[in-house]
This record gives structure tokens, C-alpha cells and sequence, in this order.
């Protein structure tokens, strides 16, 4: 299913992709002509050094900032100047680099939240959620070892829980392509495993997409089919965890020779 | 550190376990509880309470209770403090009393005719502010609020600084108990809010805009169906008001008093909970009303110092703190920050 050869793909097959997507700030070129595309069913990896553009990528493709050049198409349709929070509507999950949640929401309100059963209309806004929905978090709360905890302020988790419950979040919304911000950052290796355990399993039984950035190299190299690497805004290399690691312009640019 | 000497005073008297009961079982009767309190409201005048100073009192509870409420569906619940409340209910009142005096309309109509005209200034106005957050937000609101306080100071229709005398006004057990029906009205749509993925989204909103956003919601709609909502209702309040006051002007309709004091009511009863508010407004009114007549000029001062008080000491209010306290036994029998010592060292990769 994630064969790196350029074969071109059924547009539906194609679940992200963007077409030269270039951001300056002012004099800054943070993203520099980058094309990626993300099929359905993969985990990609987006990885690279330090003011990379890699968050601002991410951006782009979210409707957090707007591309200057390029356009970014999300199941084949061009969603390069919606809205935030029509992309994601549209089918678009995003986990944090820095972990957010709703801290003084109760940890079930924050995964009834993320639900998108029933969409932004009046009438499923002004519904109570039913009960299927409830046991559904129930079971998620249970999954992610934070069950007990569904009436405790978010807030009041430590930032690993915090980290699962947002994961659990969009499991919930299961978005049919999931952004994820370095999500192996700032926890505990234990936890490190249960997450790498989550994604693995999400991805191959509920079908989850998944494009994410990553400074753990261990763990990107373990979870992704295939790995994007920018430098200075610009893609630089792409194909398998084992192309990457063997490639010298990769390496050049991580040991700073450039 | 604060949170601690609660537990202590609080432990003393009753455990935290009660206190959890107690909430379950307000949340699982909430209907009837609502219910409840809207009899035993009505019944007052059934009793003889007809007119008189302990009328008047209960009348203006009622009505703090309405602005307080009203106030917390946008600074509590969504977490944009506004100090501009008062323009919603200054509103209200002068749309009414014109509507009553120069177009000879009843009340009811001149009410209906005033929550339309508040609802779409809100609307006009909040799609503008609400765009501004945190202190930005709050002195935009309290711009908004000298400027149409200035703007009913000027113009001929609304009688300039001497205001609008209101002969002729329904007697008044008619406001006694429209402020309380807006009142049981307001909680009852505050509480069914709270349940839903309406209200989830305030409160995300609160919590962390952003976030909502790229969750999907469109923030500007929530926050502006939260603002709308909370004039109608304070406007609604200010309509009846000036009847019920058969007189207002400038310094009446948009009182800077009660507008520092119905923020205070929120937050002292509980910021961002139905009940809170308005066991807020009721509390703290009652003690205005005492300090009145026991030590007169000197209310102000002793709100002052009950804000201070609270805002330090109990900063999520009576019902945020006694909720803060029933959850805390699930909390700590599921380990809530036992994960957090393993969590202290974050795994950067310094191999690579």
C-alpha cells in the first residue's frame, strides 16, 4: 500500500497533498516549494532540523496561515484559502505540540467535544449527546488507561495523560487524515511505548492516515512508511525510514553541513 | 496554597464525599430543583407579600440574578469578561420607556420591541468586539458602554440628562414576578445550554480558542450567539426596570455600580455554573441591602473588599470550590498526578 516509487495514484487514494506550498515571513523563506502527498492508510513522517519550516507546513496545510504560493488539495479538493476551521471540518484532526486540551472541561466533555457526529448544524448542537455516544467514550477513556478519570478537569491531568486524552480526542472525531505535532515530545519512555502501541493500532485497524513531524528518530523511523525531510524550507529528501537513514544529504544537513 | 485552607475549613464541616452526593444529586434533579425554586419564588405574594420595601428587595434580587447570569454567559462561560453589560440593559430600559411613553405602546409590546432592538445592537456590535480578547476585549465593552450612555444623554428622545419620568406603570407584583419568570426562564436555558455540545463549545472556547478552532468549530458564531443571548436577557431585565423604577436617566439605566457589582456576583458565586451566579447575586445583594441601612456609603467600600477577598482566596467562587472539592477524592483514587513525577524528564533525542 506505501510502495515510495513515483507511480501516480488514483486522485481518491490521495488523501493530502500539497502542490509547491511556499511561506515567507517578510525576508524569510520558511517554506520553500514543497509538494508532499499522504495516501490513505499511511503514516508519513515529516522530519528535519530546527526552523526546518516544518511547523509552518503544517500550518499551511491546517488554514492557520495561508500559503503564499502553491495550493494544498485535502481528498482532492482545494482547500488552500478555507477557513481553519472549515479544513478541519472537512476532515482534518491536528494534536498540538504542545498538548492541548480543554483544561477546565471535564476529561468526557473534552472527547464529546471532539465527536463530529452531527457537525456544527443547530440541531445536533442543541441536543443533548446521546447515549452511544457516551459509552463510545467510555470505552475510549478505558483504552487509553484513563478510565475513572471522566469527570476530572482536564486541566488536572499531568502532561502524558494530557497527551492520551488528546490522542483519544481524535480517535473520537476519527478525521480521515490526523496532523500530529512531535508527539513522542516531553513524554516518559514507558508512555512512549503505549503511544507508539495506540498509533500502530489505529492506523491498522480503524484505517487512520497520519501525517506526522518528529525529533525522535527511533520512533519515527519505527512508526513511519515514509519519511519527508526538510531543511531550510526545502524538501531535501523522501522515501523509506531506511532510504533516510542512508542518505547523505540527510545526514549533511542534521550535522549541519550545508 | 488557597485551595488547601479551603480543604481545611471545608474538611471540618462537612467531607468532600457529602459534597459529591450533594452535586449528583443536583445534577440528576436539575428539572425539578428548577421547578422547585420557581414555586417557591411565586409564592411570596401568595402569602400577602404584596408591596413594600422586602417587595422591592426580592424584585431586585431577582433581577441581579438575571444580569449576573447574563454576564457569565460570555465572561464565564465563554471567557470573554465584558464590562459592558449595563449598555444591554440601559438599552432595554430606554427603548421601553420610549416606546411606553411616546408611542402609547403597552408593556408587553414595548418589551418585545426593546429585546429586538438590543438583540440586533448586540449582534452589530459583538461581531465587531468579539474579535478582541482578554483586556482588549473588556475596555472595547466598556467603550461601548460610556458611548451609549453618552448617546442617551444627547438626544432629545430619551428626555437628555434628566432622563424620562414613567407615570402610569403596572403595579409592583407585575415586575415582581416578570424578573422572577425571566429569571427561572434564563437558568432554564442556561442549564439545557450547559448540556450540550453548545455549551461544550463555549466553554472550549474559554479554554482554548485555538484549539476549538482547529477542531472545527467557528469560534465567531459561538461567541456571538452567547453574546446575543446574554442581551436579550439583560436587556429584557433593563425594560422592565425603568417601569418598575418610574423613572431613569443617564446615571440610572447604564448604573456603573451595578455594573462593577453584577461581576462581582458571578464571580463570587462561581464563575462559568449555572447556580453559581445566581446564589452570587442573591448573596451578595442581600448583603448590599444590609450594609445600606446598617452603615450607609459604605456598600461600596465593603464590596471592594468582599471582591478582593474572593478573587485571593476562593478564585472559582462558592460553587467552583465546593465542585473543585467533591471531585477531589475520584481524582486522587485514580492516581491524577501519580503519572506526573515519571513525566518530569522530556525525551530529547540527543543522539541525532
Amino acid at each position: 500500500m506505501s510502495d515510495s516509487t513515483a507511480t501516480p495514484r488514483a486522485e481518491a487514494e490521495t488523501v493530502l497533498r500539497t502542490d509547491g506550498i511556499t511561506k515567507r515571513f517578510g525576508g524569510l523563506t520558511a517554506v520553500d516549494d514543497v509538494s508532499v502527498a499522504v495516501n490513505e492508510g499511511e503514516i508519513v513522517g515529516l522530519i528535519g532540523p530546527n526552523g526546518a519550516g516544518k511547523s509552518t507546513l503544517f500550518n499551511c496545510v491546517t488554514g492557520r496561515l495561508t500559503a503564499d504560493e502553491g495550493a494544498v488539495f485535502l481528498q482532492g479538493e482545494d482547500v488552500t484559502r478555507w477557513p481553519e476551521y472549515r479544513i478541519a471540518r472537512a476532515g482534518l484532526g491536528r494534536m498540538f505540540q504542545e498538548t492541548r486540551v480543554f483544561g477546565g472541561m471535564t476529561v468526557r466533555k473534552n472527547l464529546l467535544l471532539a465527536a463530529q457526529e452531527g457537525g456544527a448544524n443547530v440541531s445536533g448542537l442543541l441536543r443533548r449527546p446521546d447515549d452511544s455516544l457516551r459509552a463510545r467514550t467510555t470505552e475510549l477513556l478505558e483504552y487509553v488507561d484513563l478510565g475513572g478519570l471522566a469527570t476530572t478537569q482536564a486541566g488536572r491531568l499531568s502532561f502524558g495523560q494530557q497527551k492520551l486524552l488528546e490522542f483519544a480526542m481524535e480517535l473520537m472525531a476519527e478525521p480521515d487524515l490526523l496532523l500530529m505535532d512531535e508527539p513522542a515530545g516531553g513524554i516518559n519512555p514507558s508512555m512512549l511505548e503505549n503511544l507508539i502501541d495506540y498509533i500502530q493500532t489505529a492506523n491498522s485497524e480503524e484505517e487512520a492516515t497520519i501525517f506526522l513531524i518528529e525529533h525522535n528518530m527511533e520512533f519515527v523511523m519505527e512508526i513511519a512508511d515514509r519519511i519527508y525531510v526538510l531543511a531550510h524550507g526545502e524538501r531535501i529528501a523522501s522515501g523509506t525510514p531506511a532510504e533516510i537513514q542512508n542518505d547523505q544529504r540527510v545526514l549533511d544537513a542534521y550535522l549541519g553541513r550545508e | 496554597m488557597s485551595t488547601e485552607n479551603d480543604g481545611g475549613l471545608l474538611r471540618s464541616a462537612l467531607s468532600s464525599e457529602q459534597v459529591d452526593r450533594t452535586f449528583d444529586f443536583c445534577g440528576r434533579h436539575a428539572w425539578t430543583l428548577i421547578a422547585v425554586a420557581a414555586v417557591a419564588g411565586a409564592l411570596p405574594p401568595v402569602f400577602g407579600l404584596r408591596e413594600g420595601y422586602y417587595m422591592t428587595v426580592l424584585s431586585e434580587m431577582f433581577l441581579f440574578g438575571v444580569l449576573a447570569l447574563s454576564w457569565d454567559i460570555v465572561g464565564g462561560q465563554t471567557g470573554y469578561p465584558s464590562f459592558g453589560n449595563m449598555a444591554f440593559f440601559g438599552i432595554g430600559a430606554y427603548v421601553t420607556a420610549i416606546l411606553v411613553t411616546d408611542a402609547a405602546l403597552a408593556f408587553p409590546l414595548a418589551i418585545v420591541g426593546a429585546a429586538v432592538v438590543v438583540v440586533v445592537f448586540a449582534l452589530i456590535n459583538g461581531l465587531i468586539v468579539l474579535r478582541l480578547r482578554g483586556h482588549y476585549f473588556a475596555i472595547a465593552t466598556l467603550g461601548i458602554l460610556l458611548a451609549t450612555q453618552q448617546v442617551s444623554r444627547n438626544l432629545a428622545i430619551t428626555g437628555g440628562a434628566s432622563g424620562k419620568i414613567l407615570l402610569d406603570v403596572p403595579p409592583g407584583i407585575v415586575f415582581y414576578y416578570f424578573f422572577l419568570g425571566v429569571l427561572v426562564a434564563e437558568i432554564a436555558v442556561v442549564y439545557y445550554l450547559s448540556q450540550t455540545r453548545f455549551g461544550f463549545v463555549l466553554n472550549a472556547i474559554r479554554d482554548d480558542e485555538e484549539k476549538a478552532t482547529a477542531m472545527g468549530f467557528n469560534t465567531t458564531y459561538y461567541k456571538t450567539a452567547a453574546w446575543v443571548l446574554a442581551a436579550l436577557f439583560t436587556g429584557l431585565a433593563g425594560g422592565a426596570y425603568g417601569l418598575f423604577n418610574t423613572f431613569i436617566n443617564p446615571q440610572t439605566a447604564y448604573n456603573g455600580a451595578w455594573n462593577v457589582e453584577l461581576i462581582a456576583m458571578a464571580l463570587m458565586g462561581g464563575t462559568g455554573t449555572v447556580a453559581g451566579p445566581v446564589i452570587g447575586a442573591f448573596g451578595l445583594h442581600t448583603v448590599i441591602e444590609v450594609v445600606e441601612t446598617a452603615f450607609v456609603g459604605w456598600q461600596l467600600v465593603l464590596l471592594g473588599i468582599a471582591v478582593i477577598v474572593t478573587v485571593i482566596g476562593y478564585p472559582d467562587g462558592v460553587v467552583g470550590t465546593l465542585r473543585e472539592y467533591a471531585s477531589e477524592m475520584e481524582y486522587y483514587e485514580y492516581g491524577g498526578m501519580a503519572a506526573a513525577e515519571a513525566d518530569d524528564e522530556p525525551e530529547v533525542p540527543a543522539d541525532e
